[in-house]
């Protein structure tokens, strides 16, 4: 009995697993490629997201939290040009007052942005990812340079970035922590991984 | 099946992964069902554990495929009508949900090849899997079967996505049955828009009834909400020696909080067969609670607007309680 308790206990509490079916799982082939024109395919690599990632992110990023979609096993695409490795490519999620946003990351060989995309997104001012300015907030940076750019609550940006987009501070905030985020999972569980494609 | 395991075989032996477990997602999916039916005053319950598994094979250059693989046993108590692969109200299967390769290596003009066993493409069931959910968009109902054996091309590309399928209208087995067939397709906009529309088609014999439908899907969402919509016309030969028309109508409406634990949803089903006395209307109402990323809760209530010939107007609960571990 005290077997079967503890291990109702264990899978009520563990918090690493996906909790839609397999089959619903799609490739972002189409966003992959508008980030990337020159691709000719994507080679997957799937991690565990569990709760020792989850600690670490909170130790780095003290004040955020992942989501609970966002534990479980997770996919990186090293992007190829034939044999050559352009980049890497990972969706994201960060919890918004418009539900779940999905951005899609394209990430260089150094872990800086590269660029990033809306795979959803259902801000009013989700237009603001064609605004040149917006983006160049973020691309080029690693993450000792994008979180430079939170204010003391660890949670927002801070005033300098607010102020170049002063008509979507709400949206600023999610894509910086959904940057964030991406950039310090994508070291601490594929960094060992990606060594062979730098 | 034999084709299905050379596929397998290939894709093993071309794979640059060190063992099997690379790039494998695996879970044990368990659920118990409780359907209470107030027209019928029956009480039924479906309880069901499986594994759920996928995985992607790579190579040196990019990823090759990968396969998807549900197998569930399921136990029907005092289920009646008892669904068409069990014998009996309280039977008890081993149950094959999706079990197919796809291949997605080749060029990208070349579409992606998937061989075994999977869901029609046809409708939002194309973009929205309702596997092992109480969320329902009548693909069985419609179609004669969800999931059939045979063969799929399908691509993303950068402004639409197609799947097209020839399976073998056997359902559960791989094989054609009394010449049985079924050529399913949908053509649509991007499946992660905000605004999603598609095309689809169906023109199958399955258990002896031939079935020809065209449909047009659409989903829209705004913020938290979402408005969905499907309307299908076709005919069908379930009355003998007469193929009878038929239009069909599903309209969505639904609500996801901002942590999406929670989700609800309403539905108007409209059904109008020609010879048949007046339409068929139905309403279902529904949520499920995402407690962790574990445990599930949802419930539905269905209540038909218009009285079936022979028989009394359906009012049903379910309610379902889904782990994943």
């Amino acid at each position: 009995m005290k077997t079967l308790i503890t291990l109702i206990l264990l899978i009520l509490f563990s918090q690493s697993t996906n909790a839609t079916a397999y089959c619903s799982l799609r490739d972002p082939v189409a966003q992959i490629a508008q980030l990337f024109p020159q691709k000719t395919n994507q080679l997957s690599i799937v991690k565990e997201v569990d709760d020792s990632i989850r600690a670490q992110v909170k130790r780095a990023l003290p004040s955020n939290d992942l989501h609970f979609n966002e534990l479980g096993r997770h996919t990186l695409y090293v992007v190829m040009k034939d044999k050559q490795a352009l980049g890497y490519v990972h969706v994201r999620s960060e919890q918004s007052k418009w539900g779940l946003v999905e951005i899609i990351w394209a990430i260089d060989k150094d872990l800086t942005i590269l660029n990033f995309a809306f795979q959803r997104c259902r801000s009013p001012k989700k237009k603001i990812i064609n605004d040149e300015s917006f983006k160049n907030i973020f691309i080029g940076k690693n993450f000792k340079e994008l979180k430079g750019l939170l204010s003391s609550d660890g949670i927002s940006a801070n005033e300098l970035v607010l102020a170049k987009v002063q008509d979507a501070p709400d949206l600023v905030n999610v894509v910086l922590r959904c940057a964030l985020k991406t950039l310090l999972i994508t070291e601490i569980l594929w960094g060992t991984d990606l060594e062979s494609f730098k | 099946m034999k084709l299905l395991f050379l596929t397998l075989y290939l894709l093993l032996s071309t794979s640059a992964d060190a063992d099997i477990t690379d790039n494998l997602r695996w879970s044990l999916d368990a659920s118990a069902r409780i359907n209470v039916n107030n027209a019928t005053n029956n009480t039924s319950g479906i309880y069901a554990l499986g594994l759920d598994t996928h995985k992607v094979f790579t190579g040196p250059t990019g990823d090759i495929g990968y396969t998807v693989a549900q197998l569930y046993f399921t136990k029907l108590s005092n289920h009646t009508p008892f669904p068409w692969m069990f014998d009996s109200k309280n039977d008890s299967e081993f149950i094959i949900r999706e079990a197919h390769v796809n291949y997605t290596a080749g060029p990208s003009w070349l579409p992606n090849i998937r061989l075994g066993h999977f869901t029609f493409p046809f409708g939002l069931e194309e973009s929205i899997d309702t596997n092992g959910r109480l969320l329902d968009y009548h693909h069985g109902k419609n179609l004669g079967a969800k999931l059939d054996w045979g063969l799929g091309l399908n691509k993303v590309l950068k402004h639409l996505e197609y799947s097209m399928s020839y399976t073998l209208g056997g359902k559960d087995k791989p094989q054609s049955i009394n010449n049985s067939y079924a050529l399913s397709g949908r053509i649509g906009s991007l499946s992660f828009h905000d605004f999603v529309i598609g095309f689809s088609f169906f023109d199958g014999e399955i258990d002896n009834i031939k079935r020809k439908k065209v449909a047009i899907d659409w989903q829209y969402y705004w913020g938290t909400w979402g408005i969905l919509g499907e309307i299908a016309l076709g005919k069908d030969n379930k009355q003998k020696y007469q193929w009878q028309k038929e239009k069909t109508a599903l309209l969505e409406l639904n609500k996801t909080s901002i942590n999406e634990r929670l989700k609800l949803y309403t539905q108007y089903v409209f059904l109008d067969r020609e010879l048949e006395i007046a339409p068929q209307r139905l309403i279902n109402m529904g949520l499920s609670y995402q407690l962790n990323s574990k445990l599930e809760v949802s419930m539905s209530a269905r209540k038909q607007l218009t009285t079936p010939k022979s028989a009394e107007k359906e009012a049903l609960f379910r309610l379902q309680l889904r782990l994943r571990y």
